[in-house]
């Protein structure tokens, strides 16, 4: 439904709230920034299923190329393979511990890296079916559900606990998608980037926050759809780092960066972000947290405006 | 059940056989030249064009690319030449037939070569399985016929293939595919028939990807494989590793590029420890020593 002109947002996913009117966030220990890494780990299909929506310009291979595209297919590969453990152990030395974005395939398929990742405390949260499989407007209410749904029993099933989050594939959501998540029993959503802070999300059911992610610091929306270069990636990530540092002593920000292990765990790619990562962990004032972690506190502590 | 094409078990690299390379070597360098020809008026099957910027012929495209052959090569030859660089060139057999000085270029230096299909512009897409074994049957004969030398591997042509292109290569002999972009290390793909492996090419140290797809310049593919080598360098004290650098002689052999190609060399052969050779020699190896025992690891691993 297009928008009605009157002042707040033209949807009721969540209230217009600009930062400038917001009371101070604290974060523990009166951090100025709470960095939360969410690595993605998700599976390409051979083929999309009938009726799915894979979106146009998924990064990987040489672009997009007829079927059978096996340069794509085992690039995003590499990230099980191969990169995400440079990416863990690139956390690891710098204290920050792991919220893993893990779809159902992978969750069924790879119960090996399960295991691995469940081994060295990362947080598991919700990430579909499959990226050959997004959420659109085009599913149903049901089919929606359906998916949901199969996405975190298959999850849940591997790791033995529940998704307390999720992050759609490509950020798929259609305008039911919150109200399913919150019913679902989900307590927050990654797939809104429109914020430094964890905001409320309305729910007719459930209690949903929004946990933003720093859209242009994503590792695809930077290096593959934008083209910046690694070393410029890592400026722009201490950069970004310094701005929300500065502004932080203000009022908390929350730096959710979203890492792609086929793509920053390339050999080339992951000094850089080892770099950019400790730059920002040694300073005083810095919460490196997991997603549930940075959402529990904020729940608690969230200013009353 | 397996997740489609189930070609490859999961293994992951840090649980794996380690593999030592000969000489104790941490990296096995190959460098592949890309030597092809793209036609002047291809046909168009119907599923990737060839030449989508205009009808056919695409004057300014076609001969961008034959510059490599009439120019570049030849300016490769120099940094290359001056390490002794064995090179494993991804081949368009049609070259051979083609442009006999380069042929005989290659020959010269005794490198080695693993098919990139006949030309450029004719992708395995749709092939029928009879279809795709003559295809197998030309380009064995061919490399036999003008260099003497047995065909072990292929680079799908510009990187296309069918869904039986593992079992066909196998079933013509063939022992490696180079369209995976997986792993840092050789891997074992599932074939009907026979072995076949992965060796590591590479869609990223790729002057193809690098400078004409997303529009760097010849200083940034200097830095990330220098970075690339350090990294693989580092890592591959423990277990060794594998390093490719595609190389298209229309585009590291530009006359403000070569340089660049200069400064990797440098860089990597300055280093001991080093493996510079062929991917032919990487799959023999691999499959002497370690494709049995990565094979057992992985069956293991997806228990």
């Amino acid at each position: 439904m297009p928008a009605q002109r009157r002042p707040g947002m033209d949807h009721e996913h969540h209230e217009w709230s600009p930062i400038s009117e917001r009371g101070r966030l604290r974060w523990p220990d009166d951090a100025r920034i709470a960095i939360c890494v969410i690595i993605n780990l998700e599976h390409m299909e051979w083929q999309s299923p009938p009726g799915s929506f894979q979106a146009g310009n998924l990064a990987g291979g040489s672009a997009s190329r007829p079927f059978p595209d096996y340069a794509r297919l085992s690039h995003r590969e590499y990230g099980h393979r191969v990169g995400i453990f440079r990416v863990l152990d690139v956390l690891e030395r710098h204290g920050i511990p792991p919220t893993v974005a893990m779809d159902a395939l992978t969750a069924t398929n790879y119960p090996y890296l399960v295991r691995h990742l469940s081994g060295r405390g990362c947080e598991f949260i919700g990430h579909g079916i499959s990226v050959s499989r997004m959420i659109t407007s085009n599913m149903t209410s049901e089919e929606e559900q359906g998916y949901i749904r199969e996405s975190l029993d298959a999850l849940n099933g591997a790791t033995g606990n529940e998704a307390q989050g999720w992050l759609g594939p490509e950020y798929g959501e259609s305008s039911r998608t919150p109200q399913l998540l919150a019913s679902t029993g989900i307590r927050y959503v990654c797939d809104w980037v429109n914020d430094e802070q964890p905001f409320p999300m309305t729910t007719q059911e459930g209690e949903l926050y929004a946990l933003p992610i720093m859209w242009e610091l994503d590792d695809v929306s930077a290096l593959a759809d934008r083209k910046v270069t690694i070393d410029r990636y890592q400026d722009m990530l201490t950069e970004a780092f310094d701005a929300l540092y500065h502004d932080g002593a203000e009022n908390g920000r929350v730096l959710t960066l979203h890492l792609h292990p086929w793509l920053i765990g390339q050999p080339f790619r992951i000094g850089y972000l080892d770099a950019a990562l400790d730059y920002m962990t040694r300073r005083s004032g810095v919460w490196a947290a997991k997603g549930s972690d940075i959402i529990d506190w904020y729940r608690q502590h969230r200013p009353s405006s | 059940m397996p997740l489609p094409p189930d070609r490859v078990d999961y293994s992951p690299i840090i649980d794996r056989p380690v593999i030592k390379w000969p000489n104790d070597a941490r990296v096995a360098v190959w460098i592949a030249p890309n030597i092809e020809h793209y036609e002047y008026l291809p046909d168009f099957e119907g599923v990737r064009n060839p030449w989508p910027r205009t009808p056919y012929p695409d004057v300014q495209q076609y001969t961008y690319r034959d510059y490599g052959n009439r120019i570049g090569f030849w300016r490769m030859l120099e940094p290359l030449d001056k390490y002794n660089i064995r090179c494993c060139v991804s081949l368009n057999m049609a070259v051979l037939e083609h442009f006999p000085e380069i042929a005989e270029a290659m020959v010269e230096r005794d490198w080695d070569f693993m098919s990139h299909g006949i030309y450029n512009t004719r992708y395995l897409y749709g092939y029928t399985e009879e279809r795709e074994r003559e295809f197998y049957r030309d380009t064995i004969d061919t490399l036999k016929r003008h260099t003497g030398k047995q065909l072990k591997g292929m680079l799908g042509p510009a990187i296309s293939g069918s869904v039986n292109t593992p079992d066909l290569m196998a079933e013509a002999g063939l022992v490696y595919h180079t369209d995976w972009m997986h792993d840092d290390q050789p891997v074992p793909i599932k074939v009907k028939s026979g072995r076949l492996i992965s060796v590591p090419y590479s869609i990223e140290l790729n002057d193809s990807s690098v400078l004409r797809d997303n529009h760097y310049e010849g200083d940034y593919f200097a830095r990330i494989c220098k970075d690339q080598f350090d990294q693989l360098y580092r890592e591959g004290a423990e277990s060794g590793r594998v390093m490719c650098i595609a190389l298209h002689p229309f585009l590291m052999g530009q006359p403000h590029r070569i340089k660049y190609l200069h400064e990797v060399l440098d860089h990597i052969m300055s280093h001991d420890g080093v493996w510079q050779t062929t991917a032919d020699d990487i799959a023999d190896y691999y499959l002497e020593h370690y494709y049995d025992q990565a094979v057992a690891r992985a069956r293991e691993i997806n228990k």
